[in-house]
C-alpha cells in the first residue's frame, strides 16, 4: 500500500487547483457553490467549454480525443479538485462520463468523429433514456419500440427520469427493436437528436421544487441508421457495459463534496450548539466513520487494476454511499432543527442542508434502488439463490 | 497511491490462512471446548510458521514485519477463530515492547517459549495472562484479572484496538460465510430460504459492512506503522467499523440458521462470542465513537477544504 501522491502527482495537483480556483474567483465566480443540477444552466454550459478550452474536459480519455490520458490518480487529483473548489456539477456528466467512454469502447471509428470532439467540447449535451413508466428497476423490461425505415430509426414509446433532458442536445435511448421479445433480448442501443418534432420533453418537479429531471415522448422521432451504436439486439449489453463506467473515479470527486457537506453539517452543529448534544456528536462520528469507509472502499476499488472485474467492493457501493448520504440529511435536519423547516425565500427555495436533506431522498433509489443493490450483492456476490421471477 | 497489498503480502496471509483451514477447523474448536481449551502443539505450529516472532527484529530472531502484514493475519486468526494468544502477545505486545526498547523477552516470545497478553488501565482483564480467574461469555478465552494495574500509554491501547479490529473483521467473514452456506441449503416453502429478499437483503447488509470495514483496518494499520498523529483517529474508525459489521454479522448469522442457530451444537457461537469479547475489549464502541468526535468536533484531526482525507 502507498496511500499518498507522488511528488510529481502533488505538482499536478498545484495546477488543477490553481486553474480551477481561479476561474472560480474570476470568470465563472457566479456560479460557484451552486449545488442543484438545473440553476444557471446556460453559464454551466459555458463552464463545460471553458473546460474543453483548456484540456480539463474529459481528462481520462485519450488524447487523440481531446482528453489527456490522465492515470488513475491524476483524475483522482482532478476530481478532488474540482469538488474542493466549489464548482457545481457538471451538467454534460453523462456524456463525459457514460456517452464518451461507451462509443470509445463500442463505437465505430465514424461514430467516434462524429460524437466524440463536441462531446468532449461541451457542445454536445447526452442524457440518458433508460426508464420508462413500466420498466424501472426491471429495467430490461422496456417497451419503446425502435423500426428500421427508409433507411432510419424511428421510435416510439415514452423514457421518463431524463436527467437534463430539457438542456441536452442529444439523448441515448434503449429501444425494443425486435417485436415480440422480452427482458434482455431484442433490444438496441440509439443515439438520438433531441431537437426534432418527434421528441417532447417534459419536466417532473421534485420534492425539493426543483425540476432535474423529465419524461421524454417519442412519437415517430427518428435517427439515422448508423445511429446505434454496437448491433441490433446488443442493447442490453451496451448499456449494461455503459452502467459500468458509472463506478468509475468520478466516485472520488463526489466524496469531496461530500466531505464539504458534513463540515457544513460540524460547523452549523458548533453554530446551533447542537454540537455539544453526546447524541449528536456520536451521529456526527458516526457520519465521519461512514466517509472514511467510502473513501478507503473507493480507493481500494480503484487501485484495483482489472476495472472490468466486480470485486466486492464495487458491487457494495452504491448502497453505502447512498445509505450514508440519506442519513446525512437526516443529520443535518437535526442539527439545525425547526430552522431546518425553513425556505430561503418564497420560491420553495432551500438552504444547501435543506436541500441535501431533500435531495438525499432520491440516492437510495436512482441507479438501482437500496433494494436492487441488495439483490445484486447477494447473488452476485454472495452467490445465494435467485429470488423467484416473472417470466415477462 | 495505491490501496492494494504487495504479492508478499498477500502470500503470507493465504499461507496462514489455508494452514488455520487446514489444522484449526470447527472440530477443533469443540474439541478444545470440551478438552481445557489450549492444545500445545498448535501454539508449536503457529510458532513454526514464524508468527511468534512476525514483529520481532530480525536480530531478535524474528521476521521483522509490519503491523500490516499483523493486521492481515489477525484476520485470519479471527476467521478461524483461533484462541491461543498469538495476537495478544505477537501483534501487541511485541510492538509495544520494541517501541520502548524493551527488548529482553522478544527472543523467547519469538521461539514460541513466551506468552505475553498485557493489561491496560481501559482493558483490566486478558486472556491467558497470569491472575487470578474469570469465566468468559465465550468458552474458548482463558480470561484472567491482572492482579495489578496495567499499562495506561495509548499506544499500546490502539495496538489492541488495531488489532481487535482485524480479528473482528475476520470473524465476520466467517460468520457470513456460514449463514450464507446454510441459507443455500436449508429449504422451506420448495426453496432455499436464501432465495427470499427478506433473509438476502439481510446478508447483503452485512457483506456491505464487512467490505467497508475492512480497508478501514488496513488504513489504521498503515497510519500505526506510520506513527502520523491522527493514527488513533484511524483506529477508532476501524474498531468502530469492525465492532459494528461483527456485532450485525453475528446476530443476523444466527437469524438465518433460525433455532439451530440458537443451539450450542451449531459452531457458530464460537465465532458469535469472540465477537462480543472482542467488541467490549480494548476500548468499545462507545469509547472509540468519543475519540472520533472529539476529533473532528474539537478540531484535534484537520478537516476542511484545505485538506485531503486519505
Amino acid at each position: 500500500m502507498k496511500l499518498g501522491f507522488s511528488a510529481e502527482e502533488e505538482l499536478f495537483r498545484q495546477e488543477c487547483a490553481e486553474w480551477l480556483q481561479g476561474q472560480m474567483a474570476g470568470e465563472f465566480r457566479d456560479i460557484k457553490g451552486i449545488s442543484t443540477l438545473t440553476a444557471k444552466a446556460e453559464r454551466r454550459k459555458e463552464w463545460e467549454q471553458q473546460l474543453a478550452a483548456h484540456k480539463w474536459s474529459c481528462i481520462g480519455w485519450p488524447s487523440e480525443w481531446g482528453g489527456r490520458d490522465a492515470t488513475l490518480a491524476q483524475q483522482v487529483i482532478f476530481a478532488e479538485e474540482y469538488a474542493r473548489a466549489g464548482v457545481p456539477g457538471r451538467v454534460n456528466h453523462i456524456g463525459i462520463e457514460l456517452a464518451g467512454p461507451t462509443i470509445l469502447a463500442f463505437g465505430t471509428e465514424e461514430q467516434k468523429q462524429r460524437f466524440l470532439p463536441g462531446i468532449a467540447a461541451g457542445q454536445t449535451i447526452f442524457c440518458q433514456g433508460f426508464s420508462e413508466p413500466g420498466a424501472g428497476s426491471d429495467l430490461a423490461s422496456v417497451r419503446t419500440k425502435g423500426r428500421l425505415e427508409n433507411g432510419e430509426w424511428v421510435v416510439n414509446g415514452q423514457k421518463i427520469w431524463t436527467s437534463l433532458a430539457h438542456i441536452s442536445d442529444w439523448i441515448f435511448v434503449v429501444t425494443r427493436t425486435e417485436e415480440g421479445s422480452k427482458g434482455p433480448k431484442g433490444l438496441t442501443f440509439l443515439m438520438m437528436e433531441l431537437d426534432q418534432p418527434g421528441i417532447e420533453v417534459r419536466g417532473i418537479k421534485q420534492i425539493n421544487g426543483d425540476a432535474e429531471f423529465n419524461e421524454t415522448f417519442f412519437t415517430d422521432a427518428r435517427c439515422a441508421a448508423d445511429s446505434m451504436i454496437g448491433g441490433v439486439g446488443e442493447g442490453w449489453k451496451i448499456a449494461m457495459g455503459l452502467l459500468a463506467f458509472e463506478r468509475g473515479v468520478s466516485t472520488l470527486g463526489q466524496q469531496m463534496a461530500f466531505r464539504n457537506e458534513l463540515d457544513e453539517i460540524i460547523a452549523a452543529a458548533k453554530e446551533t450548539g447542537a454540537a455539544r448534544n453526546p447524541l449528536i456528536r456520536q451521529r456526527i462520528a458516526k457520519a465521519e466513520i461512514g466517509l472514511r469507509l467510502m473513501r478507503y472502499g473507493a480507493l481500494r476499488m480503484l487501485s484495483n487494476t482489472d476495472h472490468s472485474k466486480i470485486d466486492g467492493a464495487a458491487l457494495t457501493y452504491k448502497i453505502q454511499w447512498a445509505t450514508w448520504r440519506r442519513s446525512l440529511g437526516e443529520l443535518a435536519m437535526d442539527v439545525l432543527g425547526q430552522a431546518g423547516e425553513l425556505a430561503e425565500g418564497a420560491d420553495y427555495e432551500w438552504p444547501v442542508l435543506s436541500n441535501l436533506f431533500l435531495y438525499s431522498r432520491a440516492d437510495t433509489i436512482y441507479g438501482g434502488t437500496n433494494q436492487i443493490q441488495r439483490n445484486l450483492i447477494a447473488e452476485r456476490g454472495l452467490g445465494l439463490p435467485r429470488e423467484p421471477r416473472g417470466d415477462a | 497511491m495505491d490501496f492494494r497489498f504487495t504479492d508478499d503480502q498477500l502470500t503470507l496471509a493465504e499461507s496462514v490462512r489455508d494452514y488455520l483451514a487446514g489444522t484449526h477447523g470447527p472440530e477443533v474448536l469443540r474439541r478444545l471446548d470440551a478438552e481445557g481449551n489450549r492444545d500445545p502443539a498448535i501454539w508449536q505450529g503457529l510458532t513454526e510458521m514464524g508468527l511468534t516472532g512476525l514483529l520481532v527484529p530480525e536480530e531478535h530472531g524474528g521476521l521483522g514485519l509490519g503491523l500490516v502484514e499483523a493486521a492481515l493475519i489477525a484476520a485470519e486468526c479471527g476467521r478461524a477463530c483461533l484462541a491461543e494468544p498469538l495476537v495478544d502477545t505477537a501483534f501487541v505486545a511485541v510492538p509495544w515492547l520494541v517501541r520502548n526498547g524493551d527488548l529482553a523477552d522478544l527472543g523467547a516470545i519469538a521461539a514460541g517459549e513466551r506468552q505475553m497478553p498485557l493489561p491496560h488501565v481501559l482493558n483490566p482483564w486478558v486472556a491467558d495472562g497470569e491472575g487470578s480467574a474469570l469465566e468468559s461469555v465465550d468458552p474458548l478465552r482463558n480470561l484472567v484479572m491482572f492482579p495489578a494495574a496495567g499499562s495506561a500509554d495509548p499506544y499500546l491501547l490502539d495496538l489492541g484496538a488495531l488489532m481487535s479490529a482485524a480479528q473482528l473483521v475476520g470473524l465476520a467473514d466467517a460468520m457470513l460465510h456460514q449463514a450464507v452456506e446454510y441459507a443455500k441449503i436449508r429449504t422451506q416453502f420448495g426453496q432455499p430460504v436464501g432465495a427470499f429478499q427478506a433473509l438476502k437483503h439481510q446478508l447483503a447488509s452485512c457483506a456491505v459492512a464487512v467490505e467497508f470495514a475492512k480497508p478501514a483496518v488496513w488504513r489504521a494499520a498503515e497510519a500505526l506503522q506510520d506513527g502520523g498523529e491522527s493514527a488513533s483517529v484511524h483506529v477508532s474508525h476501524a474498531k468502530v467499523a469492525a465492532s459494528d459489521a461483527a456485532v450485525l454479522t453475528a446476530e443476523t448469522a444466527i437469524q438465518v440458521h433460525g433455532a439451530m442457530g440458537y443451539t450450542y451444537e451449531v459452531d457458530l457461537h464460537f465465532w458469535m462470542k469472540r465477537s462480543w469479547a472482542l467488541n467490549g475489549a480494548w476500548g468499545d464502541r462507545a469509547w472509540h465513537l468519543k475519540r472520533i468526535d472529539q476529533a473532528v468536533i474539537g478540531g484535534t484531526m484537520p478537516i476542511g477544504p484545505e485538506h485531503t482525507f486519505a
